[in-house]
């Protein structure tokens, strides 16, 4: 028997421990090889026998699933709060922004105007 | 009334809670169940559960489907929760509670309840000490009595491997109990006769 059909043979007999019992009967195991294999098919239910479900209690699963939705609001509410700040900063400071650059384009347009004027009364012929 | 599917609670996760919740729902006893068995006790259980649902609503905005089941990345992160459980024990020996009642029963009790108690809690005892994957399979087959395809699934191999391990798993498994001392006849699968014959 190789071990490519012990390895087979044995994944059908977990097959048929857990709800499927036609798995097995797909290979015709002989009594030699069923004399073979039984030490480990009679481990693996023990195995089943031993490894039972447990449930977490009510009250801890109850109690674990409130904590993680609320968690879960306060953090969704803190993200949208933060994006909330970002928006009205950048706003804020988009408006700063051009609020300075208007300011500065008069300052400009004014230091400009003045510059000119106080050339053309040096630059005026005198009389 | 058809059933959400995971994806699709993914995705709503991400926005409602409630989403999340549900998710929870789904697979608190999964995740529980693997941890205890993982670790023996229901205390470590509790508390190495929540760590691992906290940690996957934190990092639910970076889930991307892969294909593999939601179960699988849950299963994940459980894996290092315990990982990390393990190496933190391995400095301080504590004996749970649930060693100590059990421990107090195995006395208490009937001879034969005793002593069938007793082989269940060195097989559980051997199984903890098989490589992490090891126990996963046992736990996915025995516990959580999935196919051997699901297990592929969700351990992200193909099944052949899976049956493979299995094999390899059941062999490593007799030889630790056998190489156990006496009295496990019961356990490794070998008779009275078969010792008598042997001597």
């Amino acid at each position: 028997m190789n071990k490519r059909r012990m390895a087979e043979v044995l994944a059908a007999h977990a097959e048929g421990l857990t709800g499927q019992p036609e798995a097995i009967q797909r290979f015709n195991v002989t009594a030699k090889e069923y004399g073979r294999l039984s030490p480990l098919f009679q481990l693996a239910e023990r195995l089943q026998q031993s490894m039972q479900p447990v449930q977490p209690s009510a009250a801890f699963a109850r109690s674990l699933g409130r904590e993680l939705v609320d968690n879960a609001k306060h953090q969704i509410a803190l993200t949208k709060r933060l994006r909330r700040a970002i928006m009205i900063g950048a706003a804020a400071l988009g408006s700063l922004v051009s609020i300075a650059s208007v300011v500065g384009a008069i300052v400009f347009v004014v230091v400009r105007l003045r510059t000119r004027a106080q050339a053309r009364t040096l630059h005026a012929p005198a009389g | 009334m058809h059933e959400e599917s995971d994806a699709a609670l993914i995705t709503r996760a991400k926005e409602n809670p409630e989403a999340f919740g549900l998710l929870y729902e789904r697979y608190v006893s999964n995740i529980y169940n693997y941890i205890y068995y993982r670790t023996g006790n229901h205390q470590d259980a509790e508390d190495l559960t929540a760590r691992t649902f906290y940690r996957a609503m934190k990092h639910i905005w970076h889930y991307v489907d892969r294909g593999a089941p939601f179960s699988a990345y849950l299963y994940r992160i459980a894996h290092n929760m315990v990982a990390n459980w393990h190496r933190d024990h391995s400095r301080r020996q504590i004996i749970s509670l649930d060693e100590l009642v059990t421990g107090t029963l195995k006395r208490e009790g009937p001879a034969a309840l005793a002593e069938e108690r007793e082989e269940q809690d060195l097989l559980l005892q051997v199984v903890r000490r098989l490589p992490p994957e090891r126990q996963q399979l046992l736990i996915l087959k025995f516990v959580e009595q999935m196919s051997n395809a699901e297990i592929a699934q969700v351990m992200g191999r193909t099944e052949g491997a899976i049956k493979s391990l299995y094999h390899r798993t059941l062999v490593t498994l007799r030889k630790e109990l056998a190489s156990e001392g006496n009295g496990r006849e019961k356990i490794t699968g070998r008779t009275k006769d078969e010792q008598e014959t042997n001597g």
